[in-house]
């Protein structure tokens, strides 16, 4: 009886260092929670160009290519972290379409960012009012998604985009 | 420069550390050689830590690590607390209060020079694993590859003068628990005489009166800087901050009562393990990024595995140490139905059950998460209906604890206690009764009450009231109590009675806020060194004599693009009213308005317990 008593928290200790190893090793963040849409049809949304509202963007559109989704704002510090690794992907993946929406931004601020930092996407959606971020799941600045030609999303990662993401874990999906 | 500095004499540290823990196997060393070595390197961590203050202070941004969390901007004061506002700084504060134990822990006479240094060898140990843990994964002192004028800035919510102390009186009371679990495990290896029992209760009531007083700022900054109205919120890392603290609270307790019984001195052991386990634990919890909340750093799985690492290390090894070597005699414990040991050991399973409660509730997303790919998490009402229960008998104990007799079940003048007893609840029911009944509030009030009443009484009952040192000394159990009886009270007012008014408001409405007028008087927006500021100022109670004014509103910082929100609260002693500014829509602004109730109790609850915690150190 005793010696139950002391092996317990030993046992709880191993417990909870093997949730805890596997939590790590696996790769989980809570920074990327399990998506709900993942493997599901990228939801509907239609949006205009930042530079000529005139010009519109809709789900329909995204067939037939991979599609790289990212949200970002002039206000978001680690956008501007992840920012020149677009054009890294632009680079070196030319088939990808890079479509960025501009999340809750003064038209102003957007544009004066791309200016200065440049701008990497194939075309800037407006998301003023933050309701395709609505539609996405975005649970906060930036996110990415990755599309595939079917309009399945087939990966999503919260949080600013590293090199090592990148290779590891984009790259073997394009 | 100063970098080198640092760095170097981090590692000079550790190696000293290593030269000592080598020592007690290989050469031998007289007590006043080692304690020099153990103050030396100690001397050496604190002069690392303060190479590195010393780079935040002169914003030498050819440190990488200043460099990520400065600005030359900044005030001075939060360019000093810049330098353990990051993960590297954190953990390096961490390294250096161990030193700082570790050398106050070896002056300490009156307690045998091979257990002392059995203990410090313990210590060391310690050291060199976290020591090495800022080396290989988390160095402060990296080089800035790039040459830079400009700093990337400290995240605006830690821009706090609160916050800027938080830290270090946290860490004190996490890491004084080091202490205590190397006291405990050299008392088991050396089956020490109970000389170490005095010991370590000095040290873990330091360390608890820290964590007390570390977990309070905290929990205040969340109140006025967070602006959500509330002062706990149930996040993770606040519950990694309480398991330590209760099961120190059940440490600290059965220390002061043991009287050479074998039974509680293990259960003394046991939970000096276990409190730095779960101060260990916490920081493996926070610092691995597996938890976000407004703690987390940056993420990065390499630091989660080296120092889960540590964690299993140091609490295998110490229940390890437990399981093996544990002390064989065994004299029985002297129950009664309700004496002073019944109502410790009645306590302590309260406390521990709570403790592990909330253990459970913390890695329970963890597991989840691991076997079903599922995001859950668990918040308050989990605790609310768990922990608050499994605590309330124990408070119901507390009140009467001090005044218990040792041998008997008998209390002194009982009828005393309850007819008082009867005379509260009645007051009590009939004042719930006729304001707006509430269980919870019913239960808490009378509870708080009660429990500052009992202590009351079994002041003037049983000690003739005096005011010199040992006065204050002998009634410091009761004040303690006071303090916790307070906090109830203010904990219950202000959770269950808070009310809450929306408005849309325009520059120079009134609007009626309990009765009382207030003017929305205008917005300003002025420029602060490194901040934009915009307050709506508000006047309350125009129409009297006394009128209040309150600013509410955001700051901007424009070097990291972040708005932090700032509570204006106009403190009165019965109430908080707390007015926070929201967003702008057609000339309107919504603006909450709180009324919390008796919140100042808890602050000043928990003034008492850090004051009842420092009398209890200097009292023998």
């Amino acid at each position: 009886m005793n010696r139950i008593f002391l092996l317990t928290p030993l046992i709880v200790l191993l417990i909870v260092c093997i949730f805890s190893l596997i939590y790590l090793l696996t790769g989980k963040d809570p920074n990327k929670p399990p998506s709900a849409l993942l493997n599901k049809s990228v939801p509907i949304f239609e949006s205009s160009s930042l530079y000529n509202s005139n010009e519109i963007i809709k789900t329909k559109d995204l067939q037939n290519k991979k599609t790289l989704i990212n949200f970002f704002a002039s206000w978001c510090s680690p956008c501007k972290v992840e920012h020149p690794l677009f054009f890294e992907i632009r680079k070196n993946y030319p088939e990808l379409y890079l479509l960025g929406f501009n999340h809750k931004d003064p038209t102003l601020d957007a544009k004066k960012y791309l200016k200065d930092d440049g701008n990497p996407y194939h075309f800037v959606g407006v998301d003023s009012d933050g309701l395709i971020a609505l539609e996405f799941g975005v649970f906060g600045l930036p996110e990415t998604y990755l599309i595939n030609e079917e309009g399945t999303i087939i990966y999503k990662f919260m949080g600013p985009l590293t090199k090592d993401i990148l290779k590891n874990e984009i790259a073997p999906l394009l | 420069m100063i970098s080198l500095i640092g760095f170097l004499s981090l590692v000079f540290a550790i190696g000293i550390n290593f030269y000592l823990l080598l020592s007690r196997y290989i050469f031998k060393f007289k007590k006043q050689r080692f304690n020099f070595f153990i103050r030396l390197s100690s001397l050496l961590t604190l002069l690392s830590f303060f190479s590195l203050m010393y780079a935040y202070v002169t914003s030498d941004f050819s440190n990488y690590n200043v460099f990520q969390n400065s600005h030359s901007d900044k005030p001075l004061i939060y360019k000093i607390s810049g330098t353990w506002g990051n993960h590297e700084g954190s953990m390096l504060l961490w390294l250096c209060i161990l030193s700082i134990f570790s050398f106050f822990f070896s002056f300490t006479k009156n307690i045998e020079d091979n257990f002392q240094k059995l203990t410090l060898i313990i210590q060391a140990f310690l050291h060199i694993l976290f020591g090495l843990f800022i080396v290989l994964t988390s160095n402060p002192f990296l080089v800035n590859s790039i040459l830079v004028n400009e700093g990337l800035g400290l995240n605006p919510i830690l821009q706090d003068p609160g916050l800027a102390i938080h830290p270090p009186v946290l860490y004190a009371g996490y890491v004084g628990y080091s202490i205590v679990f190397s006291i405990a495990i050299a008392g088991l290896f050396q089956n020490a005489d109970d000389e170490w029992l005095y010991v370590a209760k000095k040290w873990s009531l330091i360390s608890w009166t820290f964590l007390t007083g570390g977990i309070a700022l905290g929990s205040y900054w969340a109140y006025y800087e967070l602006g959500w109205g509330g002062w706990w919120f149930w996040d993770p890392v606040e519950n990694i901050s309480l398991m330590p603290w209760i099961a120190g609270l059940a440490l600290v307790h059965s220390l002061i009562m043991v009287r050479g019984e074998q039974a509680i001195k293990k259960w003394i052991v046991f939970l000096s393990i276990l409190c730095f386990s779960l101060s260990v634990f916490g920081t493996f919890l926070v610092r691995s990024g597996i938890l976000t909340s407004v703690h987390s750093f940056a993420a990065d799985s390499s630091r989660g595995v080296f120092i889960l690492l540590i964690f299993f290390i140091i609490t295998g090894f110490g229940f390890l140490v437990f399981l093996l070597k544990e002390p064989k005699k065994s004299n029985s414990l002297n129950l009664l139905f309700i004496n002073k040991v019944s109502a410790l050991v009645i306590n302590n399973i309260l406390m521990i059950i709570a403790t592990l409660t909330i253990l459970l509730g913390t890695i329970y997303p963890i597991i989840i998460e691991v076997l079903y790919n599922k995001r859950i998490s668990v918040g308050g009402p989990y605790f609310n209906s768990t922990v608050i229960p499994i605590m309330i008998p124990g408070f119901l104990l507390m009140s009467i604890a001090p005044i218990l007799s040792w041998q008997t079940s008998k209390i002194k003048s009982s009828k005393k206690y309850a007819l008082s007893f009867i005379i509260l609840s009645i007051v009590v029911l009939l004042q719930s009764y006729f304001l707006n009944f509430n269980t919870w509030g019913f239960v808490g009030l009378l509870l708080g009450l009660w429990i500052i009443l009992a202590s009351i009484i079994a002041i003037l009952t049983s000690y003739k009231i005096k005011f010199t040192i040992k006065f204050f000394q002998i009634i410091n159990p009761h004040i303690a109590h006071i303090g916790v009886g307070i906090a109830i009270i203010g904990i219950t007012c202000s959770s269950v009675f808070q009310n809450e008014l929306d408005f849309n408001l325009s520059e120079g409405d009134e609007f009626n806020v309990n009765g009382k007028k207030v003017l929305f008087e205008k917005i300003e927006t002025t420029n602060e060194t490194n901040f934009q500021a915009l307050r709506g100022k508000f006047l309350f109670n125009i129409e009297s004599n006394k009128i209040n004014e309150i600013k509410a509103g955001k700051n901007y910082y424009p070097v990291s693009k972040i708005i932090t929100s700032e509570a204006g609260i106009l403190h009165q002693w019965n109430r908080d009213i707390y007015f926070i500014l929201g967003d702008q829509k057609n000339n309107e602004w919504f603006v909450r308005v709180l009324i919390n109730p008796f919140v100042s109790f808890i602050w000043l609850g928990v003034i008492l317990m850090v004051y009842s915690g420092l009398i209890a150190v200097t009292r023998r």
